[in-house]
């Protein structure tokens, strides 16, 4: 999978036609054969792009940014990144008429040992689902699959998995780097940053973790797309993906095989009602 | 005042430990989730005093921790009492092992600002009740820059206890302070004493050389200093924080970052009052009540961050605030590296 010269030439003519002001797209990271994250706004600098299975972040998080609000921007989206940015339309954060979407059909990334990553071997929607011009052969759909690590969890028991559980959020040091690099985060003032609330209160201790770590995920339940943003900014490596899998679980099997972003104006599953939404907790 | 140089292996060196951990209160690097933390151990076991320098968290939250009680509060029709708390991080005599020279050194830069304006005993009070040991390491990891910058990583003397690799699995145990010395003397056999001879001198400057040379990045400090000092308003701030995403993790990993916020935990008339780490990269952190915000663009948060490190720390305590331990670079998501940002700030034109 190495889509490097297409974009650069795409970059390079949508420059020269007047079709945006910022390209985001993916360089070298100029240390190791990791790849950075990288705002183009000089025609010239567009040579510096490149696009492997080492193009791992999600770029979606950088169109709520200053520099490409309000802008017409050119963006390279996998599969899960184009799902997050289905979202992110609908939920009105991002024009689409002031977007070229430049989609790839993702064979996978590889993490920084050059293991595939899980998300990766568990994807199901590899192809871009919202782009202007689509790059590498379309694979198709493929069937949902639990996580793993979900279906290890859920063979332990309650209290194993309790105890399990604590140790992540003993673990956090509330920096909330997960909620920053998350690309479906963009509220103005998070609940988690109020300092004088009991629950959330700005303290490392494990209460206030907890509490902040699962509003976080509650809010991206049925949103969350798996791209891992959150576990690559976590200082401590916490298995974040954990929470927010379960609730993807959860919600594909009550709520008519809901998931996240897969199709355009998707409005994420508590945003939406049906009457073939799971009552029997009233009755 | 010259201290003592002790000569072990790898044997007499576990046995060394073992015997501080059941003596003393140990702390030393525990592995979780494939990152160490400093964590209070009863076994050798349990712990790694050689962990990876990339995957050890800095040990900076036993001096100042992520999140203090500094005090509790009342009220009733009588008025608001205020009392102090019993923090638990408030020091014992403790010995820490594994502690990488980088981090050490980020204590010693620490206490500069901790014993100015307002005095900070507590911290204060933890340094003078630790024994810290450290190791320096064999070799440098893609980020680190410690050797450029302007402390003498070879004769450091910001830890108690120096630990060397020397040549045919020789380990040089060296005092760099008078707590170390005292503390050597009680727990090592004088035997082995090597006071200061030369074939051991020798091996230990071979060790820096080596050590010395495996790093990728160098930079001239002074330039750097200098330069950036005459560009608070290069555009070049914008050009190198253009990716970064604020996450903040840089500020909550570091040795040597210091700011912190205030807040209550209340319950009805009861309160206690932490203090928790913070960062500038924030975009709450400026933010004042009536809705201005100094520094409402990431840039300018960029800027304060590394002029805090490279200019406004060192005119006022003559040191510089980073210690090039790569911490930043490594927990990145975006792998924004501080070496980078100063240095494409230093090398931008000068703006008339």
């Amino acid at each position: 999978m190495d889509y490097s010269n297409q974009i650069r030439d795409i970059a390079a003519k949508l420059f020269a036609e007047g079709k945006i002001d910022v390209f985001v797209g993916y360089r070298m990271s100029g240390f190791d054969d990791n790849q950075v994250p990288v705002v183009i706004t000089d025609p010239k600098e567009t040579s510096v792009l490149v696009f492997t299975e080492k193009s791992v972040f999600n770029l979606t998080n950088y169109l709520k940014a200053d520099h490409t609000r309000n802008k017409k921007v050119g963006v390279v989206v996998k599969g899960c990144d184009s799902r997050s940015l289905n979202l992110l339309l609908t939920e009105s954060q991002v024009k689409r008429d002031k977007l070229y979407i430049v989609g790839v059909a993702c064979e996978g990334v590889v993490d920084d040992k050059g293991n595939k990553m899980q998300n990766c071997m568990e994807c199901f929607i590899p192809d871009a689902v919202v782009f202007d011009e689509m790059l590498g052969k379309p694979q198709g759909k493929k069937d949902y699959i639990v996580n793993a690590d979900i279906t290890e969890l859920a063979t332990k028991g309650l209290i194993e998995r309790g105890k399990y559980f604590e140790e992540i959020f003993e673990n956090c040091i509330r920096c909330n780097a997960c909620r920053h690099s998350c690309p479906l985060c963009y509220c103005a003032k998070c609940c988690i940053d109020q300092e004088t609330s009991t629950l959330y209160n700005g303290t490392n201790t494990s209460s206030s973790a907890f509490h902040a770590l699962m509003t976080w995920s509650l809010h991206l339940a049925g949103r969350c797309v798996d791209c891992r943003n959150c576990e690559k900014a976590c200082p401590s490596h916490l298995p974040l993906h954990l929470l927010h899998k379960q609730n993807e679980k959860v919600i594909y099997e009550n709520f008519q095989n809901h998931l996240a972003g897969v199709e355009e104006g998707d409005r994420g599953a508590f945003y939406k009602y049906s009457l073939k939404d799971p009552d029997d907790f009233i009755m | 005042m010259s201290f003592s140089t002790f000569v072990t292996d790898k044997a007499g060196l576990q046995k060394l430990f073992e015997a501080i951990i059941s003596k003393h209160e140990t702390y030393a690097p525990v592995e979780k989730f494939g990152k160490y933390d400093y964590k209070k151990v009863s076994s050798l076991k349990e712990c790694d005093p050689d962990s990876p320098i990339a995957m050890t968290m800095s040990v900076k939250p036993l001096f100042f921790p992520r999140s203090s009680k500094i005090m509790k509060y009342e009220s009733n029709s009588a008025g608001t009492s205020v009392s102090e708390t019993e923090d638990d991080h408030l020091a014992v005599p403790r010995v820490i092992l594994g502690v990488k020279h980088c981090d050490a050194r980020g204590l010693q830069v620490l206490e500069a600002v901790n014993k100015w304006d307002y005095i900070d005993s507590d911290f204060l009070k933890r340094r003078a009740d630790t024994v810290i040991f450290s190791s320096r390491c064999d070799k440098a990891d893609t980020h680190c820059f410690c050797t450029s910058l302007d402390y003498d990583v070879e004769n450091l003397d910001a830890m108690d206890v120096a630990l060397v690799n020397g040549s045919g699995g020789k380990i040089y145990v060296q005092a760099r302070s008078e707590k170390g010395e005292n503390f050597l003397k009680e727990s090592l056999d004088q035997q082995s004493a090597v006071g200061s001879q030369q074939p051991a001198m020798d091996d230990i400057k071979k060790q820096y050389e080596a050590f010395a040379a495996s790093f990728r990045l160098k930079m001239d400090y002074k330039d750097v200093n200098e330069k950036m000092s005459k560009r608070f308003n290069s555009p070049a701030f914008e050009e190198a924080s253009r990716n970064c995403v604020s996450c903040n993790t840089c500020a909550f990993i570091c040795p040597t970052c210091h700011c912190f916020k205030i807040s209550d935990v209340k319950i009805k008339d009861t309160g206690v009052r932490y203090k928790s780490y913070d960062s500038c990269n924030n975009v709450y952190f400026t933010l004042e009540a009536g809705g201005h915000n100094p520094r409402p663009a990431k840039y300018r948060r960029w800027r304060q961050r590394s002029m805090h490190k490279f200019v406004f720390y060192k005119e006022r305590f003559g040191v510089n605030l980073c210690v090039g331990c790569g911490h930043c670079a490594i927990s990145c998501p975006v792998n924004i590296s501080i070496f980078d940002v100063v240095n494409h700030v230093a090398s931008s034109p000068l703006e008339s």
